[in-house]
């Protein structure tokens, strides 16, 4: 086994045991909980700077396995995806952690809040580093029941409301996952995941028991991702704090269900083995399908936060369009969205908590001529918003340029109907909060405001946060060719997982003069 | 300064501004250096040494700007247009309280115009196109009067389909070459299926008809300055882009014809179209689309025969500068005409008019006896196209007419014109007679000779012949100028038919009695019904669900039964 394992362990630990310490503290110990939150979300990422450094730079290995039954073990590894899965939740937690202590500033509560939001990236970390399906399985569950307090923890009739159906549902999902998990293990063994798949020799006498345990984890995995039956829950849980809607919308939950489907399809089956049993196809039209309905339904939602929620529905499904059309190119446009996303729809929901903090806007219609108010927040909201409808030069352009070129390079030309469909219907429901923002006047006050009469347009901590994250969404797409960008690290996580060695030169080197 | 920093600085300035606008205490008062933004891409234009390249590998997808002939053309019109616009709008919305946003969204939509015509490759040039689509959706709904709106929707709308259009046609260019340099892209002949998304694409900006219907009702809504740049600066936009990414020679000869067709009807349209308007505004976007589709037939018989390719392409370049240069003058004049005498107003937009036209002695002179030159010289005939080109001239004619005729009329209050609006419209104006020398001496004095001249002067003598017969009609006979055409033409019967259609389904009980109107009317209502339904007992069941014993049970219940099912899986594998 390799060394520095430890470092693995270190970097779950530095969310687990602040959250668990939380959970002792008085509500009134407000320096020393945010002590500790701000402590571990920075240690974490400092961490991660570390490993990342290591394996790139000294070409390290880190791994550390533990037998948990005879033949089973517990794996934590870090390869380049779970690096980039890792990384983009340890930004993302360091940034909320900000947001939500400003966010919650004077609420009920915050001790149980704080310390389960931990545990949720704790979890996250843990299926980012799993080695093999059986430690993804448990890591997938804790985080199942670790977001669950967080989805309710407003207290209302709706948030219970909303728990309960999240719970029904990832639960269930769960059971699935549980169920295809053993199946598989008794099949083929407990093995580690693999680049390009561990399961060729069992395809001969094995595949259709294979396409029906890719169908069950798939199913599994497919809720937490919002795949298109198993959605509802989604637009329901945006009733949590806004923190907590930009969390599970970005990187904890959604996002964990999308990395288990993209490990099942490459460190599991293998694109090849995949696309020979014939399953990618009808997941393409499953992400397809989840793509259209998805926007349809943000069009005619009312809702800032419920429109938002259709539109993760709808675009997180990107990310398994892109890896569903088993080639390099789509799985780049696919994995690189699997930041991008994160990265912009963080940002809209930050905006949508500041506007709502800060002015009590909960609807689209209420936005008008909030651009002259809170300039900031309003840019914020427009640069992401652009980026997801994929007007360059924002995040959300590099990844469906790749996707279109993925399209057309695995011959499914009509793909792009697709994203140009998506696109479409995306700039229907995100120009006009956009319109109405800038060019709108607002007649009478506003329905709630706080925060007022200050040098900001709100309280600095939900306003930096938001900034941050919104120049992110700005960067990764205009400086993708950069060597720090998710496209160059993803470039380099295809080329490894698919090994294909043209991949690199045609998105890096095709244009050296 | 090299021109690595040079080129990016073309469309960086303007960007650099706009963050400078958020500064704390100074940023507001910041707008007053818009005019400032485009001095880099003016130097340029002038200075930048021939065939200036530059590689950014850092910048989006690995970014090429470079100038050539035609980018530098297109550079000196986008930056002088833009530069007078600016100047004019320190005077013109000096006192508007949202002047700080129409400057924000006007240098975004400068950058983005200033990009694309440095832009050596598909990603920036993509990139650029759409910063300047989507900011100056803010210049159209500045006023926001519900007329703004209407154009600003049907704007971003048709924006938005060219937009995607274009995004899938470079992507099938880019996937065919292998790369995304403009260089690169040429090397392969584009595909059918590209060179319809492009012509489309870029056909919407440039105003091919039927894609045009957005202009006539955009142009006018923006405030003037903005009016200016769009009409002048900004529609050429999508010449370029054809001539970049459809380059002649390696497109099917196909397409010239389509786009002489097109370009053709198009030049006369907006003539026939623009004659029946009652806004100043509308008559010049009209023009506007009338020499776009002159220019577009330029293109076309370069597609045709790309042996008069080099000829025609830099006589468009010129045809461009004029138009855009004259174009502007008109706007800008037009700002000048409501605050001036009526005779004075004629005057300041007589030359800018006349040039439009192609009276000898101003660019248009130049222009059109350039445009027309290689056309005589053609292995096939041409004189059909020449001849309708003429025609077009004609009505040019006619159209400033009906301009000026407007212009001069109407209601008008006398006030002082600051310095910030004579002085950029002087400049367009003088620019419209001394620019041919400048450029292209040569030619200027070739356009003089009597041949070219007579060829110059016979479409204007008939189309002061016809307007002279308008005019004395409705003096002496009290005819009015019906209102056959209404502003953005077929889209107000589209709007109109929308709206008809859906109402007349709904209200004839009639029509649900035809054959398969029952099935229809039973698809109409049935199927809301039958999805309210199924989400009635999708919900019901999820009550159900929701209840903990429930839940719990079917937890357990699940996991057994996936136990027992790999059990026997199992078993059976081994056996």
């Amino acid at each position: 086994m390799a060394t520095g394992g430890y470092m693995l362990l270190l970097i779950l630990l530095s969310s687990l045991l602040p959250g668990v310490a939380i959970f002792f503290l008085r509500e009134q110990q407000f320096a020393l909980r945010t002590a500790l939150n701000l402590g571990g979300a920075t240690l974490k990422f400092l961490l991660i700077i570390a490993l990342l450094v290591g394996v790139y730079r000294d070409g390290k290995t880190y791994s550390l396995s533990v037998n948990l039954l005879p033949g089973i073990d517990l794996v934590l590894a870090a390869d380049a995806l779970s690096l980039l899965f890792a990384t983009l939740s340890a930004v993302l937690w360091l940034v909320t952690t900000i947001y939500a202590i400003g966010y919650l500033e004077d609420s009920p509560n915050r001790s149980r809040f704080f310390g389960f939001f931990s545990l949720c990236v704790s979890a996250t970390v843990g299926i980012a580093f799993s080695g093999n399906l059986i430690t993804l399985l448990i890591f997938y569950e804790i985080l199942t029941l670790a977001t669950w307090p967080l989805v309710v923890h407003r207290g209302t009739a709706e948030s219970f409301r909303a728990g309960r159906i999240y719970l029904a549902y990832t639960l269930l999902g769960g059971a699935v996952l549980l169920g295809a998990v053993v199946w598989l293990t008794l099949l083929a063994g407990s093995e580690p995941f693999t680049a390009g798949g561990y399961l060729h020799h069992l395809s001969a006498d094995q595949g259709p028991v294979l396409i029906m345990i890719f169908a069950m984890l798939m199913a599994g995995f497919g809720v937490k991702a919002a795949l298109l039956p198993l959605h509802s829950w989604l637009p329901r849980a945006m009733v949590a704090p806004a923190p907590v809607s930009a969390l599970l919308h970005a990187v904890a939950v959604v996002k964990a269900g999308a990395f288990g489907i993209v490990r099942v399809l490459n460190d599991v089956y293998g694109v090849e083995l995949a696309a020979d049993l014939g399953v990618t196809l009808p997941l393409l039209l499953l992400a397809i399908m989840t793509i259209v309905y998805g926007s349809v339904r943000a069009v005619f939602a009312d809702d800032l936060k419920q429109r938002l929620a259709f539109s993760t529905v709808s675009q997180v499904s990107y990310i398994i369009l892109g890896v569903a059309l088993a080639g390099p190119i789509g799985a780049v446009g696919g994995l690189v969205h699997l930041v991008h996303q994160g990265v912009m729809k963080i940002t809209l929901f930050f905006c949508a908590g500041n506007f709502a903090e800060t002015l009590g806007i909960h609807r689209v219609d209420e936005m008008r001529g909030v651009g002259r108010r809170m300039p900031w927040t309003m840019t914020a909201f427009t640069l992401a918003a652009l980026g997801m409808i994929g007007i360059p030069p924002l995040a959300g352009f590099i990844s469906k340029w790749y996707l279109g070129l993925g399209a057309l390079e695995a011959g499914l030309a009509w793909v792009t109907v697709v994203l140009v469909v998506s696109s479409l219907l995306n700039a229907l429901y995100f120009l006009p909060p956009i319109l109405r923002g800038w060019f709108s006047r607002r007649e009478g006050p506003w329905p709630d405001e706080r925060h007022g009469g200050g040098r900001l347009e709100t309280h600095w901590m939900l306003l930096l946060p938001t900034m941050a994250v919104a120049a992110m969404a700005l960067g990764m797409g205009l400086l993708a060719s950069l060597t720090i960008s998710p496209l160059y690290w993803v470039t380099f996580i295809v080329e490894f997982e698919y090994g294909y060695d043209h991949i690199w030169r045609a998105i890096f080197e095709w244009e050296t003069p | 300064m090299t021109p690595d920093l040079w080129l990016l600085l073309i469309p960086l300035t303007p960007l650099l501004l706009v963050s400078a606008l958020a500064l704390p205490v100074v940023g507001r008062h910041l707008w007053r250096l818009t005019p400032l933004a485009v001095l880099p891409a003016l130097a340029g234009a002038l200075w930048l040494p021939e065939g200036a390249w530059a590689f950014y590998p850092w910048l989006l997808l690995g970014t090429e700007l470079a100038l050539d002939p035609v980018g530098r053309g297109f550079l000196l019109l986008t930056a002088l247009l833009w530069g007078a616009a600016a100047v004019y709008a320190q005077g013109y919305l000096g006192a508007d309280p949202s002047r700080v946003r129409f400057h924000a969204f006007f240098l975004l939509a400068m950058a983005g115009n200033l990009g694309l015509v440095v832009a050596a490759d598909v990603v920036f040039f993509y990139t650029s196109f759409a910063l300047m689509s989507l900011a100056s959706m803010g210049l159209v709904v500045h006023e926001q009067h519900f007329e703004s709106w209407r154009a600003g929707w049907v704007y971003l709308g048709m924006a938005l389909v060219g937009e995607v259009a274009l995004f899938t046609g470079l992507i099938l260019l880019v996937h065919d070459a292998g790369g995304h340099g403009l260089v690169r892209v040429w090397e392969q002949p584009p595909g059918m299926a590209a060179v319809i998304l492009l012509l489309g694409g870029l056909g919407v900006k440039a105003g091919l008809v039927p894609l045009h219907l957005w202009l006539p009702l955009a142009h006018p809504a923006a405030p003037t300055p903005a009016s200016a740049v769009l009409s002048g600066a900004m529609i050429k936009a999508g010449l370029l882009g054809w001539m970049r990414l459809l380059p002649p020679g390696s497109v099917p000869e196909a397409l010239g014809t389509v786009l002489v067709v097109l370009g053709l009807v198009g030049a006369g349209y907006g003539v026939l179209a623009g004659v029946f308007q009652h806004r100043v505004k509308t008559v010049l976007a009209y023009s506007s689309i009338s020499q776009m589709g002159l220019m577009t037939a330029g293109l076309g018989v370069a597609m045709m025969h790309p042996a008069l390719a080099p000829a025609l392409i830099s006589a468009l370049v010129l045809y461009a500068l004029h138009h855009g240069i004259a174009k502007a003058a008109l706007f800008l004049g037009v700002g000048i005409a409501q605050r001036v005498g009526r005779t004075a107003a004629l005057a300041w937009l007589l030359l800018p008019g006349l040039a439009l036209a192609g009276m000898p002695l101003t660019s248009g002179a130049v222009a059109k006896t350039l445009l027309k030159a290689p056309m005589y010289d053609a292995p096939v005939d041409l004189s059909l196209v020449t001849l309708l080109l003429s025609t077009a001239a004609a009505g040019t004619f006619l159209l400033m007419l009906r301009f000026w005729v407007l212009a001069a009329g109407g209601s008008r209050e006398p006030r002082p014109v600051p310095v910030s609006l004579w002085l950029p419209c002087l400049a367009l104006v003088l620019g419209t007679v001394v620019l041919p020398w400048v450029l292209a001496p040569e030619d200027a004095f070739k356009a003089l000779a009597v041949e070219p001249a007579l060829a110059l002067l016979w479409p204007m003598g008939l189309g002061l012949l016809i307007g002279g017969i308008a005019l004395l009609l409705a003096r002496f006979r009290g005819w009015t100028l019906p209102r056959w055409i209404p502003e953005g033409d077929l889209w107000v019967p589209l709007e109109r038919g929308g709206q008809g259609v859906l109402g007349w389904v709904s209200r004839t009980p009639g029509f649900w009695h035809m054959p398969g109107g029952g099935f229809t009317l039973a698809l109409v209502h049935g199927v809301p019904r039958l999805w309210a339904a199924w989400l009635d007992r999708v919900a019901r069941g999820e009550r159900m669900l929701l209840r903990w014993e429930t839940l719990g049970l079917l937890f357990i219940g699940l996991v057994l039964s996936m136990l027992v099912a790999v059990y026997l899986g199992a078993v059976m594998v081994m056996s």
